[in-house]
């Protein structure tokens, strides 16, 4: 932001300058005309040498405000630039709470339109702004030069459109404002539509749809055209208060004159910085309302910039070394908004173990595990990975020793060797490929006429079920994490493939320890524990046998697919 | 890394804006009459701008040079009266046209929607959300600016400039000329700076929709993000596109800065043209001296209308560029097919009858070029039977049920209903049959309730009962406000297999002819998979089902079982006789219950 500091003052300059050359053109005016109202007496040019020095003036005038108006404009590019980059670089600390309460049309909406509003503000106004400033100051100088007298009387009117100003100012900020929520709406209605297209079409939902969004540009209009009232408004306050000055002047400064206390060419000059000043009092309105749309935006941004993730870094990490991924839960209570989700977990894995988890749909699997890479935030003292609360280890560090596959899978629209590739920089072709292999992908992507270099479109929509998941464990594997989690991740994937990637992640494991929540029984064979979850709590753990033994849910789980397959033996 | 490959949006073409416009201006002609008004309003306008310094000459000459004070105060009250009359006009003249510029941006809009609605899924699979998105909205702002910035005042202008250019001939015909002899050059820059601008306008638009697309897909995925630690690289990633839209912006900045500063020097130069040679007349006694004052000033007010049309010229030619992408959206081919109706004869369906029979016949499908996903695939289908789909992953069983629901075009072969091929159908009354859970569940931000019925009435009727059926009604009841519970974008504060029981449920809702179950239970447990089996035995009686399921279990009580392999039918039959046959699904089989 300093050298931007640098490149205001610089235009700020370059404005003075430009404008002196503007203002040296009425007097040079003046000079001419006064020269050629009395020819004969103290007139020291020619009126074709006070055309040449108009002529350079204006030539002067240009290229400095081809300059000023670029180092300003820039300016104001420039801090849209950062600031977007800020925003951005916030979005990238904030974590999923944030994102689950805010649209993602809304956050797309601020970082576009609100921004374009603040970047007016800072380009644009400003430079109007100083454009005014130095036009009023150097005029008011001037025109004090010629009548002090005439110049009170010139701008006499403007406390008056000050306070009228005032007053609507402070309704256009908060038009302002309404009208940007409503352009946030109705992006957020165009971003999820197109986002579920698959299902309007299915559903044949396209009349619906338009009509919602019609709704959502009505209200827009509607907010829109509250600011356009505003406007209105404004522009005739401020034509008419410059004019209310031309015409006192016109009727007190034309008396002056008819009784000699003030020249014609005076007179005329004064009408002429009068005329300058029309123009940028109008602009002042526009500035204006520049202002409270770019102070609405601004807020509005602000609500993004002054976000707190719940998610933070520790004040004093603790430096855990390598993660070696034992893993306790102690008493641990969670709730996503106020009802409690998890209650009193208690859970020692040890580095290297491999715990299989089941349970019914909602029970709270899914948040078990997300907690481990910090996804949402804990209270201290209840997770301990290597025996150091988790809320004190870095969140670089705990997240790099986690390998996470999520239920859903995200693909980027990159190629599948970048989504593989995603979780580790710098992956060379080989890892890649290996991951793909232990993933079962290896046969799939032989088969794409670009292979690894086949992309993937949006959230991965162009490849099947069972690939995206995959390619979101391979994206896991490649990682080589001391902790691996696997939520749910042969869900979209035939048995003959599950079983070639059970068997070749057996082999993967090794001393890593495993978290693998399944509703399927077949991948958890292996496992060294198996917990059973139901309403948030752990209600049954131990091996296959053990809990075979006990005759409890999981014992019905098993049961259940036993008998699905029995009847089909018969 | 390289965000977007082949989605980078790119910008090509010629200028061409007569045909631009010419069609901008179909949106606009439904408020002619507006426009009508506000431009009846601008000879008023223009006329009390005119008669300003008309008033002042008048005043100087006839007045202030003669030291008459009397009828100077009349003066003064007509020109006040003069500047009310143009605050009120000038108002009338902005709130019109901002009125009809929201309105234009509002058709436009809901036209854009409209046309969105009825692209085809390759479309979208191809297109990213973010660049819809700015399409949608910043592209449409930006045709918008142009009637803030009062696009249609050009017209006044034009008056006004014509008006003046007349008073300045009739005033002094030479000087005149003089003064206009600065404005050859003033046209040169303003058509060489054109190209120039558009150019530059239309990267800004490109790199901006590049911008958004990167950001609504980061948004999605910001937790992958942050799980695997690559904060920095897309923040490098977002730095870059991020300062290729500042830097495409640059241009445009000089191109305007230059443009307005040549009006502002001509203006001064012009002035300094009529000092030297009206000077020279003065002298000569050929000029009066309030002429030439008069004539000053109106040079000024040449100008003024020049310089407002220069600002507008970059305002406009942005939105030329914004123009071009919003109608090549709408010219975009590859809109849904339509449908050739049968002419109502004795080959029409009889819908009241129900659904008979579904025929797929050797059907080829890629989804793109010639890379086959599907390879001569058959299936037969009668009313009331369940008919599941196996086999390996990426072997196209998805496919065959988004052929069905004719989402893409066969290349080959034919799918036909009751032996009308779907082709013939409407899409509309194709899709009311069909009745499909997606693999990805997706869920609208709004309620539960919602979710379910889409909004359609008739759906809205049968929302508590379908969820019983899923036995999605267990969780809801429990939720404070139930099915009035809000569900964020994409479902995010429910569990996955929430989430399908949701959609599950939307499908059950709609009560179709013919139910697609693609991995319907999926992210369910066993236990409450069993209930939902149960809960839909009812249901599936006298309707047709095509379920697609990796869990053999799901799939024991169908009436055929067809094996896809790699695009082809591998084998087809009941369970008995597929394990009999010792093949494919036998393996399936055993694998899956091997212990
Ligand atoms: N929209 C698409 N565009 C291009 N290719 C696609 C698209 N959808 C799927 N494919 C490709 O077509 C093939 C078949 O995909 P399909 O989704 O039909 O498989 P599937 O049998 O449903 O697999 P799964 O069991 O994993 O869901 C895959 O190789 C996939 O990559
Ligand atoms: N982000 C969230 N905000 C609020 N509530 C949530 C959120 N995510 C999940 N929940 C709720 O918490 C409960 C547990 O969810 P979780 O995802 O842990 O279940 P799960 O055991 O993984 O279920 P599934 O088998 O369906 O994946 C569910 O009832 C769900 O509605
Ligand atoms: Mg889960
Ligand atoms: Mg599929």
């Amino acid at each position: 932001m300093l050298n931007c500091r640098g490149a205001y003052i610089l235009g700020a300059v370059l404005l003075v300058g430009t404008n002196l050359c503007g203002l040296a053109i009425p007097w040079l005016m003046k000079l001419a005309i006064e020269g050629l109202q009395a020819p004969t007496s103290q007139g020291r040019f020619t009126p074709a040498q006070y055309g040449g020095m108009i002529a350079v003036a204006a030539v002067a005038q240009g290229v400095i405000r081809v300059f000023s108006r670029t180092t300003l404009l820039n300016a104001g590019r420039r801090i849209e630039f950062l600031l977007r980059e800020d925003l951005y670089g916030k979005l990238l600390t904030l974590d999923r709470t944030y994102f689950s309460n805010w649209r993602t049309g809304d956050i797309l909406s601020r970082l576009a339109n609100d921004l374009t509003n603040v970047r007016m503000l800072l380009g644009f106004g400003v430079l109007s702004l100083l454009n005014t400033v130095v036009v009023y100051t150097a005029a008011l100088f001037l025109l004090t030069r010629i009548s002090p007298f005439l110049t009170i009387c010139a701008i006499a009117p403007f406390p008056l459109m000050i306070y009228i100003v005032k007053r609507l100012s402070a309704s256009m900020f908060r038009c302002s404002k309404r009208m940007q929520e409503a352009l946030s709406r109705l992006t957020a209605r165009v971003e999820e539509n197109v986002s579920a297209a698959s299902v309007v079409k299915a559903y044949c939902r396209e009349e619906g749809e338009i009509e919602t969004f019609r709704q959502a540009c009505g209200g827009y209009l509607e907010a829109s055209m509250g600011v356009a009232r505003l406007r209105g408004w404004m522009l005739p306050v401020m034509a008419s208060t410059g004019a209310f000055g031309t015409l006192i002047v016109l009727f007190i400064g034309g008396g002056q004159v008819i009784r000699g206390e003030l020249t014609l060419g005076g007179f005329v000059a004064f009408n002429g910085y009068l005329a300058m000043l029309v123009w940028p009092t109008i602009m002042f309105g526009w500035i204006l309302n520049l202002m409270q749309r770019g102070a609405a935006s601004m807020t509005r941004l602000g609500e993004i910039l002054h976000a707190s993730a719940e998610v933070v870094e520790p004040d004093e990490p603790v430096d855990p070394g390598v993660i070696e991924g034992g893993i306790e839960y102690r008493n641990l209570t969670f709730s996503y908004g106020t009802a409690k989700m998890l209650r009193g977990i208690n859970l020692k894995i040890r580095k290297g173990e491999r715990i299989g988890i089941v349970g019914v749909v909602g029970s709270g699997k899914s948040t078990l595990v997300r907690l481990i890479p910090r996804l949402f935030p804990i209270a201290d003292g209840t997770l301990f990975v290597d025996g150091i609360d988790l809320n004190r280890i870095s969140l670089d560090k705990v997240r790099s020793a986690v390998g996470f596959v999520p239920q859903e899978s995200f693909l980027f629209s990159r190629s599948i060797a970048d989504n593989i590739g995603y979780g580790k920089p710098g992956a060379t072709r080989e890892e890649i490929e290996r991951a793909a292999r232990i993933a079962g992908l290896a046969g799939d992507i032989a088969r794409f006429p670009q292979g690894f270099e086949t992309l993937v479109g949006e959230r991965g929509v162009t490849l099947s079920g069972g690939q995206k998941q995959r390619v979101a464990i391979a994206r896991a594997l490649i990682k080589e994490p001391s902790i691996l989690i696997l939520d749910d991740p042969l869900s979209a994937v035939d048995a003959d493939t599950e079983e070639e990637i059970l068997s070749a992640l057996s082999g993967y494991y090794g001393e890593r320890t495993v978290l693998i929540v399944s509703h399927r029984l077949s991948p958890l064979r292996g496992c060294d524990r198996i917990i059973v979850m139901e309403q948030g709590a752990i209600v049954e753990q131990g091996n296959h046998a053990e809990l075979l033994e006990l005759g409890g849910r999981y014992e019905a789980i098993h049961r259940e697919e036993q008998l699905k397959a029995e009847i089909e033996r018969l | 890394m390289h965000f977007g490959g082949i989605y980078e949006d790119e910008t090509v073409g010629k200028i061409y804006d007569r045909r631009l416009m010419g069609r901008f201006v179909g949106y606009v002609a439904p408020y002619r009459r507006l426009i009508v008004v506000a431009l009846l309003l601008l000879p008023f306008i223009a006329a009390s701008k005119l008669a300003q310094p008309w008033i002042l000459k008048m005043a100087i000459d006839s007045h202030i040079t003669k030291g008459v004070m009397a009828g100077l105060p009349s003066l003064a009250t007509g020109f006040l009266g003069i500047i009310l009359a143009e605050s009120l006009f000038s108002f009338a003249e902005v709130y019109l046209l901002q009125y009809v510029g929201q309105k234009v941006m509002y058709d436009i809009r809901v036209q854009l929607f409209s046309h969105l609605q009825r692209l085809s899924a390759r479309f979208f699979d191809q297109t990213p959300v973010g660049s819809l998105v700015s399409r949608l909205t910043s592209d449409i702002e930006v045709v918008g600016e142009m009637f803030a910035a009062g696009i249609v005042t050009v017209v006044g202008d034009v008056l006004v400039l014509a008006g003046i250019v007349g008073i300045m001939l009739w005033m002094n015909v030479r000087l005149s000329l003089v003064t206009f002899s600065v404005l050859p050059l003033l046209i040169w820059v303003a058509f060489t700076f054109r190209n120039w601008m558009r150019v530059a306008f239309r990267q800004v638009r490109s790199r901006q929709a590049n911008l958004s697309a990167f950001l609504a897909e980061s948004i999605g995925g910001m937790a992958v993000v942050q799980l695997f630690n690559r904060e920095r690289d897309e923040a490098r990633e977002f730095r870059r596109l991020n300062s290729s839209y500042m830097e495409a912006n640059l241009p445009v900045i000089t191109w305007d800065a230059a443009l307005y500063a040549v009006v502002e020097s001509l203006s001064s130069i012009a002035v300094a043209l009529i000092i030297w040679y009206g000077g020279g007349e003065i002298v000569k006694g050929n000029l009066s001296f309030g002429a030439l004052v008069a004539f000053i000033q109106y040079i000024e007010k040449f100008f003024s209308p020049i310089r407002d049309m220069s600002a507008k010229y970059s305002v406009m030619q942005g939105a030329m560029a914004s123009l071009e992408r919003i109608f090549g959206l709408l010219d975009k081919e590859g809109k849904e097919p339509e449908s050739k109706p049968q002419p109502p004869g004795p080959s029409a369906p009889a819908p009241k009858q129900g659904l008979q029979q579904i025929c797929f016949k050797d059907i080829w499908f890629a989804y793109s070029d010639e890379d086959y996903v599907l390879k001569g695939f058959s299936l037969e289908m009668r009313r009331g039977e369940k008919v599941a789909l196996v086999g390996e992953t990426g072997g196209g069983k998805t496919t065959v049920t988004r052929l069905l629901s004719r989402l893409y075009e066969i290349n080959r072969g034919s799918i036909a209903i009751d032996g009308v091929d779907i082709r013939e159908m409407s899409l509309q009354s194709l899709r009311r049959r069909i009745g499909v859970v997606l693999q990805d569940p997706y869920l609208f931000s709004g309620t539960i309730e919602y979710n379910i019925s889409l909004g359609d009435p008739e759906a809205l009727q049968r929302v508590e009962q379908a969820a019983a059926m899923v036995g999605a009604d267990r969780f809801i009841r429990e939720l404070p406000k139930g099915y009035q519970e809000e569900v964020r974008e994409r479902g995010v504060n429910f569990s996955a297999g929430e989430r399908q029981l949701i959609s599950f449920a939307r499908a059950v809702a709609f009560d179709p002819e013919i139910l697609v179950l693609d991995e319907a239970t999926a992210s369910v447990d066993t236990a409450s998979e069993r209930l939902i089996q149960q809960g839909l035995e009812g249901l599936m009686q006298g309707r047709t089902t095509l379920v697609v399921a990796h869990r053999l279990s799901t799939i024991r009580d169908a009436d055929r079982i067809v094996v896809i392999h790699r695009g082809e039918k591998a084998e087809e039959g009941t369970h008995a006789e597929l394990m009999s046959a010792k093949a494919l699904y036998y393996r399936l089989y055993q694998l899956q219950f091997k212990d």
